[in-house]
């Protein structure tokens, strides 16, 4: 852990340097755009953990950018009983945000109610996970935010995190202030103002206005914020965007039918044009670079094959695909698949509302580890929990591979996701799942 | 009808063959102007709009050219002339431009027609736009497009930039839907409609493809034989519709494509209401017109039919009256017209048969009087004859013995009352005759009443060997003493009329309203002559006849308002038939007055 913390402090003042800043000082606000307007930031909330989360509560585990679980508020884990037993030993000296000290019982608590199928347990400074199957990457799903430590008082949540809530209105606006008695030293920065629910276009407004110091930058809009000047930091392509089918395939029929549509669909051109790059063209759920074998999903075009295809089906009934109305990108990609799909005599009618047989959904990332996404997808999509046999590449290609032949989802791209940010904003830094670590974040005094 | 109804209907129908083909006239010649009026502004409205149509296209190829000298082409083509162009970067180029320059479509290609940007449809970039070929249209022209939500009709304008020795195509346009279409100005009464043909293959007309300026007609099928008529024909078509709009004057103008192909069907309609209401106001008042013209006709007629008539009507009236028996009727003369004569000759004829009549009635009186004298002298001389013999007898047998004296005169005696009972016999015949009494009225059953009458004259019938046949039934109204005296006078002369025997048949029968006697003899019979003459009074066929039998009988039958006749053939016998009415008022009168 200490090498990591110095290798990522090594990187901030690299950073630092390159920016003409030498040593970071306490103090400022920095004013954050996003494109997220959740209703809670309580991590065991119904609507799910949003990524705002990290900023006030954190998890057991963290994951290094190559997926590997590090320590964080446990200091080290160790597998009992074939991996269905796992013993956290929790780190001493973290208090929440009101002074409370971090113990095994509320990180039971906690834990419980965001995994019902667990059975936690406090045992001394360490707390017992017990589950039905072995979990081997119990320990990077302790990583999730959804795992998040927090307690709840007076149906408020209250975490360990680097900030507090001050203010709080939901869907609008989201005001920070630096948590003094963070057990990892107090952030540098005094406060964090964001607002929330503005789309790609407000926020370029608002950090073009300088009323925002980080904004979000749309996949397609990666390269031409740079080519405008801007301080980019994007990550590796993760968010998967695919087709989702609401139902399994009914007939043999609609099984050929789907694997022409699958082959029809042009991603390379979809990801160069539409997309402008912002991501890469995949056939896989998990991107090459997490998995190692997403290559071997194909991701071409292949007209000729898909017009076998659709000669095998021999009735087929046009499909209605729904993508999100206030996203032009997700509109023009709709109506591209909807193009190639007619080239091998398929038919999709397009809606914005409504029941629909396909969705063209974006799934953002939740884990680095590959184990974890592939289940969290499955989730995601409705898919039935991959099973995997072991830990080994070769199990996971084969429950990736099994949740593809259900042909209930084609994926289409792994997209990147990018923030710009104003030059003074130092050591940003972000997870490879996407969580923003600022924690370490300091402003400088802004160049006029 | 009457003659003065004739008179006015004459002169109305007069009028009206005058007036109806004159206001037939008038409507048709206002018509057939003011359709030529309607189809003159209907050209010239069809020939704005085409001017309109083209100065559009002119519209749309400015704005093509500010998007060729747009920087965003410019970069476009620099892209083109590298070799290996990449044209991702111009993906939304094509939208951006398409909203400055408010163009609904917009493509930018490369020269072998690769979609480089496109604003209707941006997914379509890669993809071939099939326009691009060699002979291009060099101005506006009309186009099919596909978009994400159909094919729609744009009027087009292409443009190509040359980059080095390649090109880029520049197809803007503006969509032919309801915003263009509201966009033109058109004078009130007018309006424009676009039909979409978006199916060549078919000459079936679909109402959802029909559009005006305020979205879609609430009558679309009223247009569907005329664009059905341009879209076989491909050629202009005029036809007069009857929509929800009222009545159109309607000119389907084909919209054809580079390939002649006809893409749509443009509908200049132009209202004829205006110049129906004035068609309707000239045949109202040409209607109002003739129906004035009419009435006053009518009018007018009805005083000189009436004027006219009015004479000849009083000449009716009072040969009516002369009919009726007033021969005093007399006609007033006003004109010296023919009418005026003709009633100056009425009047003197109604004069002269007055005369005529006083000289008759003297005539008669004392032709009656002759003939009463007669019938008194003849009936008064029989009985006098014995009496001044029977006197004689007497005078001379004072010059006899006392008894011969005594047995001469108790002889003439009883001669003497004999015939003196006879005078007073015939006095007494004319003096009842003289005083017939009226009817009294009741319920006579005629059954009874025959019977009754035939008892009476059983013995003499037996005697004077006839034989007695008697039919009868039902009722009627009537005086029994004076039908009883009637019918006993007929059965008398019956019996008269058969010396030798024979058979007398007596019947009668009563129906709802009438009653109907018949007596019937087998005798002789009567001559015309006689059957003539029977019912005169004093008149008689018998030696020993006073001739007031039968008057008496048509005196009764008279009073009780029925008639009588006779049918007589010589050698077979006569039959008196008596026809009376039921007389039912009579008898609830006769009741009333009693009670």
């Amino acid at each position: 852990m200490r090498r990591c913390c110095s290798i990522s402090l090594a990187i901030s003042l690299l950073y630092a340097v390159a920016l003409g800043e030498s040593r970071p000082h306490y103090g400022g606000t920095l004013r954050v755009a996003v494109k997220e307007a959740p209703a809670s930031i309580d991590p065991g909330g119904t609507a799910g953990a949003s990524f705002l989360a990290s900023f006030v509560f954190e998890t057991l585990v963290r994951l290094d950018d190559r997926g590997m679980p590090q320590p964080h508020l446990a200091t080290s884990w160790q597998a009992e009983s074939g991996d269905q037993r796992w013993r956290i030993f929790l780190r001493s000296g973290v208090t929440f945000s009101d002074a409370a000290r971090l113990d095994a019982a509320t990180v039971a608590a906690s834990l419980r109610a965001a995994n019902a199928d667990w059975k936690v347990m406090a045992a001394g400074d360490a707390v017992i996970i017990e589950t039905a199957s072995p979990r081997p990457a119990l320990p990077a799903e302790l990583a999730l935010m959804s795992n998040a430590v927090a307690r709840h008082e007076n149906a408020k949540a209250i975490g360990t995190g680097p900030f507090l809530i001050s203010q709080f209105d939901p869907g609008k606006h989201l005001s920070l202030k630096a948590n003094d008695q963070y057990w990892n030293g107090r952030p540098f920065l005094d406060a964090v103002e964001i607002e929330l629910g503005k789309n790609y276009r407000e926020q370029s407004a608002l950090f073009d206005l300088g009323k925002t110091d980080v904004i979000e930058i749309a996949p397609e809009n990666i390269h031409r914020a740079e080519a405008a000047g801007r301080t980019v930091l994007s990550s590796r392509p993760f968010a998967l965007m695919a087709l989702a089918f609401a139902e399994p395939p009914k007939s043999a029929d609609e099984s050929h039918a789907r694997n022409a549509l699958a082959m029809s669909i042009d991603r390379t051109a979809i990801n160069h044009v539409v997309v402008q790059d912002g991501g890469e063209p995949t056939g896989a759920l998990l991107p090459n670079w997490l998995s190692g074998y997403g290559f071997v999903f194909p991701a071409g075009k292949n007209s000729e094959a898909a017009r076998r295809e659709k000669l095998l089906a021999r009735r087929v009934t046009p499909w209605t695909l729904r993508y999100d109305a206030g996203d032009p990108v997700s509109r023009v990609i709709a109506e591209r698949i909807q193009l190639n799909v007619r080239d091998v005599g398929l038919t999709i009618q397009l809606a914005i509302s409504g029941a629909s047989d396909l969705n063209l959904l974006e799934i953002s990332p939740l884990s680095a580890d590959a184990r974890v996404q592939l289940r969290e997808l499955a989730s995601a999509l409705g898919l039935p929990a991959p099973k995997l046999a072991g830990s080994s590449a070769a199990d996971l290609y084969a429950a990736e591979k099994a949740l593809l032949e259900t042909q209930q989802v084609i994926p289409l791209l792994h997209l990147k996701s990018a923030v710009s940010v104003r030059a003074n904003v130092h050591r940003w830094n972000s997870s490879a799942s996407g969580e923003w670590r600022v924690e370490d974040v300091w402003l400088s005094a802004e160049k006029p | 009808m009457s003659f003065r109804r004739r008179l006015l209907v004459m002169f109305a129908l007069t009028v009206l063959v005058s007036v109806a083909p004159v206001a037939l006239i008038v409507s048709t010649m206002a018509r057939r102007a003011l359709d030529r009026a309607n189809d003159e502004r209907t050209v010239a409205l069809v020939a704005q709009f085409r001017r309109e149509f083209n100065r559009r296209g002119g519209e749309v190829a400015r704005r093509i050219q500010a998007i060729v000298a747009a920087p965003e082409t410019n970069r476009m083509t620099v892209a083109a002339a590298k070799p290996s162009p990449d044209y991702s970067p111009f993906l939304d180029d094509a939208q951006v431009l398409a909203d400055a320059q408010r163009l609904d479509y917009l493509e930018l290609a490369d020269d072998h027609g690769t979609i480089i940007s496109s604003a209707q449809w941006p997914a379509k970039f890669g993809y071939i736009e099939t326009l691009i070929k060699p002979g291009l249209p060099s101005g506006p022209f009309l186009k099919h497009e596909e978009t994400p939500s159909g094919a729609e009709l744009g009027l087009f304008v292409v443009h190509a930039i040359p980059v080095a020795e390649h090109k880029i195509f520049v197809i803007g346009g503006l969509r032919l839907d309801q915003s263009f279409l509201a966009s033109i100005d058109l004078p009130a009464g007018m309006r424009a409609l676009l039909y979409e043909n978006l199916d060549y293959a078919s000459d079936r007309f679909v109402r959802e493809h029909l559009i005006g300026a305020s979205g879609s007609p609430h009558d679309p099928m009223a247009f569907a034989p005329i664009v059905q008529q341009v879209l076989r024909g491909g050629k202009e078509a005029t036809s007069i519709v009857e929509s929800d709009n009222g009545e159109e004057s309607v000119d389907a103008i084909p919209l054809t494509g580079d390939d002649n192909q006809v893409l749509g069907v443009l509908l200049v309609g132009s209202s004829r209401q205006i110049y129906a209401e004035l068609r309707n106001q000239i045949r109202s008042a040409a209607l109002l017109a003739a129906g004035s013209g009419l009435v006053l006709a009518i009018l007018l007629s009805s005083w000189l039919s009436a004027r006219v008539t009015r004479p000849v009507e009083k000449l009716a009236r009072a040969a009516h009256e002369v009919a009726a028996g007033n021969w005093n009727a007399h006609v007033e003369v006003f004109t010296g017209d023919e009418i005026g004569q003709l009633a100056d000759t009425f009047n003197r004829m109604t004069g002269e048969l007055l005369q005529q009549q006083d000289r008759l009635v003297q005539a008669e009186r004392v032709a009656a009087w002759r003939e009463l004298a007669r019938r008194l002298g003849h009936e008064l001389k029989n009985p006098l004859f014995p009496l001044q013999l029977t006197v004689e007898n007497l005078i001379r047998s004072r010059e006899l013995g006392q008894q011969e004296f005594h047995e001469t005169f108790r002889e003439s005696s009883t001669t003497l009352l004999a015939e003196i009972s006879h005078l007073k016999t015939i006095v007494s015949r004319f003096s009842d005759f003289a005083r017939m009494p009226q009817p009294q009225f009741q319920r006579v059953e005629l059954k009874e009443l025959l019977e009754n009458v035939a008892k009476v004259y059983q013995a003499q019938l037996s005697k004077s060997n006839i034989s007695c046949e008697v039919t009868t039934s039902g009722s009627i109204a009537a005086d029994p003493d004076l039908l009883h005296r009637a019918l006993s006078n007929l059965i008398l002369n019956a019996i008269d009329a058969m010396p030798q025997g024979g058979t007398l048949r007596v019947s009668a029968s009563s129906e709802q309203h009438s009653a109907r006697f018949e007596v019937s003899d087998t005798g002789k019979g009567l001559t015309s002559d006689e059957s003539a003459r029977l019912f005169t009074p004093y008149y008689t066929s018998k030696s020993g006849g006073t001739g007031l039998g039968l008057a008496i009988v048509q005196s009764i039958v008279s009073d009780h308002g029925g008639r009588i006749s006779v049918r007589s053939e010589l050698g077979k016998g006569t039959t008196f038939i008596i026809e009376l009415p039921s007389n039912a008022e009579k008898l609830s009168s006769a009741w009333s007055a009693r009670t």
